[in-house]
């Protein structure tokens, strides 16, 4: 999200300097000689369609939900490109420490894939939260659950975080469905 | 910014483009949503009813013709000049500063940005545990910072590559520069195992 972020503004920094010189430009033309054609906006013809059009014309109301619709996906898109590093304590003045959600979540995987009675696991991992989704065809989720919140909290407590992300864990085995 | 250099390192700031984006965001949808209130008769059935170019507010216009010129003249200048200046913005690629170690007039030192990077990757990539580095200047001329970036084989233990980070590559790289201090910003990642063959 972040580089299209980066795109967009670009995008959008280019069509509000070209809005802008088109505007000044058109302005100073028509001040300094009214009476000639327009130099490359053919305004005279818009100012005439605008006049006949009403505020209640289907076109507008269709222009202005299309308009808010994409105000929101920007403000959507300005919101999630935020930093999704997870940060480690500083270890020390001017040195600071972060690790990728994908990082975290490789780490948590290891360590739960090396419990017995795993058969394989899939996490996600974000600053915030770990999901952890295990596979066990030998233990209930009840037997299971616990033991594995146990290995994921200490190894968290091994892990310098700034922010301990909640746990949650999901335990999908054969024998709970009989 | 009250964020110390070295946390500023840690990635490259989108806080300008995401800020742009929110606001053109913000506005395009207040615009929308008041010129839907307009068109549904939201502000009185009259107001919907009327054109959207409004005669009144071209008299008022035409009464105020030279400040609207100049007004329009303006903001289309000022338009054109920050949005080529934003668009320029989001285009450059992050600075890679060079260190400046003597700024004495004649006897000016100055260690390009590729020099350090160069050897702190060199002595970072000799740690135990770590397959690969990436170090790069980051920052202003003025307050220049390090990221490094460090890939970790599978179990290495982190307090030890920190450690060792610290009092080797760190303090090195610290030491022959002669700088106090360096901020530097550490972008730990996880290698994945190479795949083993079953046999």
């Amino acid at each position: 999200m972040r580089p299209f972020v980066r795109i967009l503004a670009t995008l959008l920094g280019l069509a509000f300097a070209a809005a802008g010189a088109l505007l000044a430009l058109e302005v100073g033309w028509h001040w300094w000689r009214p009476g000639s054609a327009p130099m490359l906006v053919p305004w005279p013809r818009w100012q005439a369609d605008l006049a006949s059009l009403g505020w209640d014309a289907y076109a507008v109301r269709v222009g202005a939900g299309v308009l808010a619709a994409a105000g929101l996906v920007l403000v959507g898109c300005a919101l999630a490109a935020g930093n999704r590093a997870v940060r480690l304590t500083d270890p020390a003045d001017e040195v600071s420490v972060s690790t990728s959600p994908r990082s975290l979540a490789r780490l948590v995987g290891l360590t739960v894939r090396a419990q017995d009675n795993v058969a394989g696991a899939s996490v996600t991992a974000s600053a915030r939260r770990i999901r952890v989704r295990a596979k066990s065809a030998l233990e209930t989720e009840a037997e299971l659950r616990p033991r594995l919140l146990a290995t994921v909290s200490a190894l968290l407590d091994e892990i310098p975080l700034v922010r301990r992300p909640k746990v949650s864990v999901v335990v999908d085995s054969p024998k709970d469905r009989r | 910014m009250s964020r110390p250099a070295a946390a500023k390192a840690l990635s490259r700031s989108y806080a300008g483009e995401r800020t742009l984006t929110f606001l053109v965001g913000l506005l395009a949808f207040l615009g929308g949503a008041l010129a839907l209130a307009v068109g549904s008769g939201g502000l009185g059935e009259f107001r919907g009813r009327r054109p959207l170019l409004d005669p009144i507010a071209l008299d008022w216009l035409g009464g105020h013709a030279t400040p609207a010129r100049i007004a329009a003249i303006v903001l289309g200048v000022l338009l054109f000049v920050l949005g080529l200046r934003w668009a320029l913005r989001s285009l450059r690629p992050e600075p890679r500063p060079d260190l400046d170690l003597d700024r004495t007039e004649g006897a000016e030192l100055v260690v390009t940005a590729t020099a350090i990077a160069g050897a702190v990757q060199a002595d970072a990539e000799q740690l135990d545990g770590v397959s690969r580095a990436r170090v790069r200047a980051v920052g202003s001329r003025t307050s220049p910072a390090l990221r490094i970036t460090l890939w970790l084989r599978e179990g290495t233990d982190l307090k030890g590559v920190w450690a060792e980070l610290d009092t080797r590559v760190l303090t090195r790289a610290r030491d022959s520069l002669g700088l106090g201090t360096l901020p530097t910003a550490v972008r730990l990642e996880l290698d994945t195992s190479p795949a083993k063959r079953v046999r």
